[in-house]
């Protein structure tokens, strides 16, 4: 088990990658880092990998400090994002890398590295230079330089980010069977909410330095810990509602700005301000305008998924986004009615951005 | 329409080649042929280009005045001063380029040791090697008048911060990713230094091992001063032509063209090294 304690990490003077972040990162797991560019993620795999040294704060393995432990003494295996291949060496050699450096008999490295390019699809390519290597290629190079050789944690920063969508799809897959295979610890990072939640046992969201909630995918999706979570985590994010409290007919009720009901508020949202309503697309549907608790609103932009459509809904200052199947017929300016799921909403009290489920 | 425009882009090109290459080559081409003339058709006019080509010229430089001998001291000079600055100056500006040492100030420092003429230290320069000939340590390291150490030292003097500015460049375009992608696999720092970093900067201190190295043979000031006769380098030699009794030119176009061959032949080599383009590019995403 890998943990960060307590790690606070600066930059010269001014720049703070991470404060005060204690992580733990449990063996055999997919750990998937995800956040913002500049959050602080590849910080986080540095630290790991003993590329740089917290400021204040520990880095433990199995409870014992490793802050002072020289990376080539860490036994880790990392992929850079910016590739960081050798190109004085052709792609087999670069691959071997990693083998020849722990001293691996020539029969097997070479077994290894055919073996390594077959997964990565790049057997065509092991003589030439990096130089000469399309991104894609470069990026799998580099995956494949750092899953070559067993380690005690592999440290994937953004592996798979730079490839075309269909081999990224591919990769993931592949990636998420490899990891199951060799039993390994990985920590991973990445920019895509959808790598994140397809890919992670466990996902840290990172903004700012902060981890903002660790969890699985589906803790996350369902239960986010605050707005930036829930604007971050699924695809479209989620939509917000500025809202209210009032005192309805059967205990209080959630109104938008404009006075229009949209549900029950539970009573710890009584006489709180600034709340917000935050709504997945899929947990709205649309219905003929004028409806008792539904939402007016007016259609704005439609964008065509193909397997469906996701339309843009202004009511009141809000655009809220809505799932649709492909086939429903709908026109930008149309006014329509939309009804939330009341058990599928989110409240956030937005100074603190906590979640308040009635549930 | 289009060809005939091309055709006279075309003649245009290469009649402006040959100009600019026929104004630098023909010293060295009038050189060579000079090398290979009578006595009697070399100082006439008009120039003569037909001539019956003789050796005489040099069998005098390279008997009489036995020319290898300055050929063999420049080597000894040139190739340790070389060495010397190209191990140092990769050693100093790798550690600027990846710890910004005096966050700027001692590197500047360096090439300000540039900013002054030469000529203004040569007094001080052969003074001080006058008296530190005459020591034990300076005995030991033949650091007297005309004797090879004292050229060395100078010339790795002169030739280090600029090789140290050269190299920082070169070694600043290599991504730190790639040491710590070594460092991962299990090298150590001075095994990623040797089997990563500098592989890498190899282009680089190529360029800067011709340009030091060319420096060093072609040197003149500093020879001419510091060296009488044992530790003279071939400037000096050539120079040893022009007597009292008058300018030996055939002899002179000789010992001209042994000089410059070897670093000819050498920089023809290096090319192929100093093609930045074979990894810069490369490193990059």
């Amino acid at each position: 088990m890998y943990s960060l304690v307590d790690v606070h990490k600066r930059y010269g003077l001014r720049t703070v990658a991470l404060r005060k972040l204690s992580l733990d990162i449990r063996p055999g797991e997919f750990f998937v880092l995800y956040g913002p560019a500049g959050a602080g993620k590849s910080t986080i795999l540095n630290l790991l990998a003993g590329l740089t040294r917290p400021t204040s704060g520990d880095v433990r393995r199995n409870g014992a400090s490793i802050v002072h432990l020289p990376p080539e003494r860490r036994n880790a295996a990392m992929a850079f994002e910016n590739y960081a291949l050798y190109s004085h060496l052709s792609v087999a050699e670069n691959l071997a890398f990693p083998l020849r450096a722990a001293g691996v008999k020539h029969a097997e490295v070479t077994a290894r590295v055919k073996s390594i390019a077959g997964v990565l699809g790049i057997p065509h390519v092991l003589d030439r230079r990096p130089g000469f290597l399309s991104g894609g290629q470069r990026q799998r190079v580099a995956l494949g330089r750092a899953i070559i050789r067993p380690a005690d944690i592999y440290l994937l920063d953004e592996p798979i980010g730079h490839l075309d969508a269909k081999l990224r799809h591919r990769m993931r897959a592949e990636l998420k069977a490899l990891a199951v295979e060799m039993k390994a610890t990985i920590v991973f990072t990445t920019t895509s909410s959808k790598e994140a939640l397809a890919l992670g046992d466990r996902v840290g969201i990172l903004n700012a330095g902060r981890l903002e909630q660790v969890g699985t995918p589906a803790d996350l999706y369902d239960r986010p810990a605050n707005t930036f979570v829930a604007s971050f985590v699924g695809d479209p994010p989620m939509s917000f509602l500025n809202v209210s409290t009032r005192a309805g007919d059967s205990g209080p009720v959630l109104v938008t700005g404009d006075g229009q009901v949209i549900a029950a508020a539970p009573l710890s949202a009584l006489g709180r301000t600034g709340l917000k309503v935050g709504v997945r697309s899929t947990a709205l549907t649309l219905v003929e305008p004028g409806r008792p608790e539904t939402l007016a609103g007016r259609v704005e932009v439609l964008e065509h998924l193909g397997h469906s459509k996701i339309a843009v809904i202004a009511a009141g200052t809000d655009p809220i986004q809505v799932s649709l199947p492909a086939d429903a017929a709908l026109r930008p300016g149309e006014a329509v009615g939309l009804r939330i799921d009341p058990t599928r909403l989110h409240i956030f009290a937005d100074e603190t951005a906590l979640t308040m489920d009635p549930a | 329409m289009q060809r005939k425009t091309s055709v006279f882009v075309e003649t245009l090109r290469y009649g402006t080649i040959f100009l600019v290459l026929g104004f630098f080559v023909f010293p060295i081409f009038w050189m060579v042929l000079t090398s290979f003339k009578p006595e009697g058709a070399i100082m006439v006019s008009p120039p003569r280009f037909l001539f019956t080509p003789t050796l005489e010229n040099y069998a005098h430089a390279l008997h009489d005045k036995n020319f290898l001998f300055y050929i063999k001291n420049t080597l000894i000079i040139s190739v340790v001063s070389t060495a010397i600055v190209v191990v140092f100056g990769s050693l100093a500006a790798y550690s600027f380029a990846r710890y910004n040492v005096g966050d700027g100030h001692i590197l500047f420092f360096i090439l300000s040791t540039k900013m002054m003429p030469a000529i203004a230290v040569i007094l001080p320069y052969f003074l001080i090697f006058r008296d530190v000939g005459k020591t034990a340590i300076g005995k030991s390291l033949h650091l007297g008048l005309d004797q090879h150490g004292a050229l060395i030292v100078t010339y790795v003097m002169f030739n280090l911060p600029f090789a140290i500015w050269l190299l920082v460049s070169f070694f600043q375009d290599i991504p730190r990713s790639l040491e710590h992608s070594a460092r991962l696999d299990g090298l150590s720092r001075i095994q990623v230094l040797r089997k990563v970093t500098f592989p890498l900067a190899a282009p680089g201190i190529a360029v800067t091992a011709v340009f030091t190295l060319i420096f060093c043979w072609n040197e003149f000031l500093f020879a001419y001063i510091l060296t009488r006769k044992m530790a003279s380098t071939v400037t000096v030699g050539v120079e040893s032509f022009f007597t009292l009794q008058g300018i030996l030119w055939g002899p002179v176009a000789a010992a001209a063209t042994i000089s410059v061959a070897p670093m000819l032949i050498f920089v023809l080599i290096m090319q192929r090294y100093m093609v930045r383009g074979l990894t810069f590019g490369a490193v990059r995403g």
